[in-house]
């Protein structure tokens, strides 16, 4: 019965277009209430849900995506990146995969990277006569890829939710192939839409051009260098890099470009409170659904059914998958993982897969289910940025889901895209 | 009502503008972290839990603000299909659960502050409560804002819808 | 069972805490006729400990396994056997935690809504980093070292020199690869568990904390129980510390079995003795009543 309390309030609330963080918390509440529990335990978990050091990340990528499109920033590097593959069909779509596979190795976090990348992305492609929905199609499934690639924190809590017996550097090494296919294989999806929506291609702008446009994107391709180089050489971490990043944004626009004025820095700055409350407020109440299930055992009991279903492994990593897609589409990615780890883990190692090789299946599998409504932190985030309603966003993003869970299957199926570049390693 | 109003969007304005100044602070408080670390080789220990406290404040007071102006996500494709009338009804409905759900945060927001005050952060040496403080006042204005929301309905002027774009003008 | 007590904890399912209480209620539901049960949540499934705590003492969730740390600013007591190198060996903190010591400190959890039902261990922790072998006091001067967020770690870590560096245990590993910090503490288990081995190949065993965990009931869900209920709660929680005991020692073997295959080199024959002197002043600051002293005097006495 409370589960029924649980999901029934939260569709019905969804339908009626109460805000989605509201109708996770307002049918949390409602569980709570009808199961006698002390209602306070909801709140604890919004504002739990909301302190965590991790998730500072996205407030300033937020708030140093905004800086960079008012402050020009955004706008001269995607100038020069078109005038390296704006000829080629859909290039701005294009550019914007690529981009997530240079900041994926930076930030490791796919919000993080929708947030910076979109903000940077979706306004000049706008200008440049794409849809909005493609755009935030291409920027919210395409921010996957940071997943994949090191240094994802979703790793390490995957190797530590996995009883910790998991090489985190294996794990590292793992991602990254299956992280290139997945770029690959969305930037066939990216052409296929482009081709059909008939996108325009920019001439090809000849050398001279090209060069004048590097230097005058040079700030900016130092940002990218100094997040880059600043997280490998060490001098600070992926959560700090991304405070780094406003703060550089800052010294560029009004030092070097001249370009922010007093008023568009406290408008810039409002947006940026406003994108992040909106985010951030979705992402604690998803904490308090998400205490209720596994409060409720939701996790434990799909799994009991799995088991008494099939003993082929293929299918019954067909059915974690599926499981995993199913429980993505209304949960946040740290708390499934660190859920659902223990229970599919021994069921998939009983059945002879590699940890490492079922924790990249994971990653990317919980990654698509953040760009997936009705709770996708990434979706959200690409959509806040293009100003866009999510209905219109889902409506034309199937290619991109079909390119996602193909990279999905072949990773799920061929063990080797998983394993063989850490055996190199090790 | 219109002057109710305008007070109102003083008071959205002044709770966006304490949500930058913390935005703005947490950025600097980060960056001398960086900067301790890097530079005078020796890391503040409190800018981590100050950030986080801050965090608090602009995620609370920005989402409330976000009441007022509509800029939540939803999903009304429901809303698309049925008549007028019967969405009107639909989204006071929605705006009652909303504020009861402010309600609630700020009863149990100012009631966890009161449970937890007895235990202090580490670094800052405040009350663990502190930060419960920033739940609670975003819970009173999200009844605020939803309570005008309903009246501004009943009165027939123009309410921002979640899941559009724009921000009302006034 | 009729009744099934919730039980939190962080750890992951196999984890020797985790079956420990697993444990403690087979006892349970051996000895009440299938009355009364629990039920691990555990891998921090209902929240981190901070949280569970809170929802323990509200009655939200029944039972929680818990570290000393978080109810350091709560309950004045726990600080004490939190402090650095406050016990000479694992032994002698066994002998301190099963005596009248550790029931002093059980009995000071029940004002704060808690009932304390035993102590399990949580091994010793030891500084590992990626820089160079420590194998003197000297050695720590200008290091960086990721603590725990909690004054009296980052204390300590300073008094010996180094600099504490507080971060969030995710991004420890590539902070240590990527040379943002020198290394962390930690105990066998955890150093191997966290792959942290593979980046920091230096672990220094000065064992500066061999902190106690303990097992906590809601005081809500306590009283609900008869007294003879209680008896039989407070009996399996006390048989289960030895089971709890076993499981760490084969653990903490086998971690230690594989780190050193990795070629980690140990430095254990280290003099602790300018270490637990650097501790004055920390001592000075945290230790601040007569009957904090008045503990570290009795822990001390104790042979
Ligand atoms: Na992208
Ligand atoms: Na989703």
């Amino acid at each position: 019965m409370e589960i029924y309390i649980l999901f029934g309030t939260f569709v019905f609330l969804l339908l009626i277009g109460t805000p989605v963080a509201f109708c996770l918390g307002v049918s949390s509440l409602a569980t709570a209430l009808y199961m006698g529990m002390p209602p306070l335990i909801v709140f604890q978990r919004l504002n739990s849900g909301v302190s965590v050091f991790a998730l500072m990340a996205i407030p300033f990528f937020i708030y140093a995506g905004v800086l960079m499109v008012r402050g020009d920033i955004a706008r001269r590097l995607v100038a020069l990146a078109g005038s390296w593959v704006g000829s080629f069909r859909g290039g701005l779509g294009q550019v914007n995969i690529v981009a997530s596979v240079l900041f994926g190795g930076v930030s490791g976090s796919a919000a993080a990277d929708a947030s910076a990348i979109g903000g940077l992305m979706i306004p000049q492609m706008k200008d440049k006569g794409y849809d909005v929905d493609y755009a935030v199609n291409v920027t919210v499934v395409s921010s996957i890829i940071a997943l994949m690639l090191p240094p994802s924190h979703n790793l390490i809590i995957y190797s530590i939710s996995g009883g910790g017996r998991i090489s985190i550097a294996d794990l590292f090494t793992a991602g990254i192939i299956p992280g290139l296919i997945l770029a690959l294989s969305l930037m066939i999806a990216a052409w296929f839409v482009a081709k059909r929506r008939d996108y325009p291609t920019d001439p090809f702008p000849g050398f001279r051009i090209m060069g004048s446009l590097f230097v005058s994107a040079v700030p900016g391709l130092i940002l990218i260098a100094i997040i880059f180089g600043g997280v490998r050489s060490g001098v600070f971490t992926a959560s700090e890099s991304s405070c780094v990043a406003v703060v550089y944004a800052l010294l560029v626009t009004v030092l070097a470009y001249r370009s922010l004025s007093w008023a568009a820095f406290v408008e810039a700055t409002f947006a940026a409170v406003r994108t992040t409350a909106m985010v951030l407020l979705v992402i604690g109440c998803a904490a308090a659904f998400g205490w209720l299930l596994a409060f409720l055992r939701v996790p434990a009991s799909l799994v009991a059914f799995l088991q008494g279903v099939s003993e082929n492994p293929l299918i019954i990593l067909l059915m974690i998958n599926i499981v995993l897609l199913i429980l993505g589409t209304f949960m946040d990615m740290s708390p499934l993982i660190v859920i659902t780890t223990p229970i599919f883990l021994p069921v998939a190692m009983a059945f002879g897969v590699d940890p490492v090789h079922f924790g990249i299946i994971m990653i990317l599998n919980l990654g698509i289910g953040l760009c997936t409504p009705p709770v996708g932190a990434v979706l959200f985030v690409g959509c806040a940025v293009g100003q866009i309603p999510v209905w219109q966003v889902v409506r034309t993003i199937w290619p991109f889901y079909l390119a996602a869970i193909a990279t999905l299957l072949l990773v799920t199926y061929v063990p080797a895209l998983s394993l063989w570049l850490p055996q190199l390693f090790r | 009502m219109l002057k109710v109003a305008r007070v109102l969007g003083v008071v959205s304005r002044i709770s966006l503008w304490i949500s930058a100044t913390g935005l703005v602070l947490m950025t600097a408080f980060i960056a001398w972290q960086v900067f301790g670390r890097f530079v005078l080789n020796n890391s503040p220990t409190w800018t981590e839990p100050a950030s986080l406290l801050l965090m608090g404040w602009f995620i609370f007071l920005g989402a409330a603000v976000g009441i007022r102006e509509g800029y939540h996500l939803s999903f009304d494709v429901l809303l698309y299909v049925i008549p007028l009338k019967a969405k009107s009804v639909l989204r006071t409905v929605s705006d009652l659960v909303v504020a009861g759900f402010g309600f609630g945060m700020a009863w149990y927001g100012a009631d966890l502050a009161m449970k937890t005050w007895d235990s202090t952060m580490p670094s800052l040496g405040l009350p663990d409560g502190v930060s419960l403080i920033a739940l609670s006042c975003g819970g009173v204005l999200i009844v605020v804002f939803s309570t005008e929301r309903i009246a501004r309905r009943m009165a027939g002027l123009p309410t921002a819808h979640f899941g559009e774009t724009e921000l009302p003008k006034d | 069972a009729d009744l099934v007590l919730r039980s939190s904890d962080t750890h992951p399912d196999g984890y020797p805490t985790v079956e420990a209480v697993k444990y403690m209620g087979k006892l349970v539901e051996e000895r009440t006729d299938g009355r009364i049960g629990i039920e691990v949540f555990h891998s921090a499934q209902l929240g981190e400990e901070k949280d569970t705590i809170e929802q323990t003492r509200f009655g939200v969730i029944d039972m929680n396994r818990v570290s000393l740390g978080p109810f350091n600013n709560l309950i004045e007591e726990t600080r004490v056997p939190s402090l650095p190198y406050i016990f000479r060996s694992v032994e002698h903190m066994h002998k301190v935690m099963d005596g009248e010591i550790g029931q002093d400190i059980l009995d000071a959890f029940e004002e704060h809504g808690l009932i304390g039902l035993a102590f399990y261990d949580g091994g010793a922790r030891s500084f590992y980093n990626s820089k160079k072998p420590i194998t003197s006091k000297e050695d720590l001067a200008g290091m960086k070292f990721r603590v725990m967020q909690s004054d009296l770690f980052v204390d300590m870590v300073d008094a010996l020199g180094a600099n504490a560096t507080p971060m969030p245990y995710g991004e420890v590993y590539s902070s240590i690869q990527t040379g943002v910090i020198d290394g962390a503490e930690n105990n066998w288990p955890s150093f191997e568990s966290s792959g942290h081995y593979e980046v920091a190949g230096y672990y220094t065993l000065d064992e500066h904390l061999i902190v106690p965990e303990v097992l906590v009931i809601s005081k809500t869900s306590w009283d609900k129980l008869s007294p003879e209920d209680q008896e039989i709660l407070r009996q399996a929680a006390k048989e289960s510390v030895p089971y709890m005991r076993k499981l760490w020692a084969e653990r903490e073997a086998a971690s230690e079995a594989k780190v050193r295959e990795a070629g980690v080199e140990i430095i254990s024959d280290i003099d602790k003795t300018p270490f637990i002197e650097a501790m004055e002043p920390v001592y000075e600051k945290h230790v601040t009543s007569e009957k904090l002293k008045d503990l570290v005097e009795r822990i001390r006495a104790v042979e």
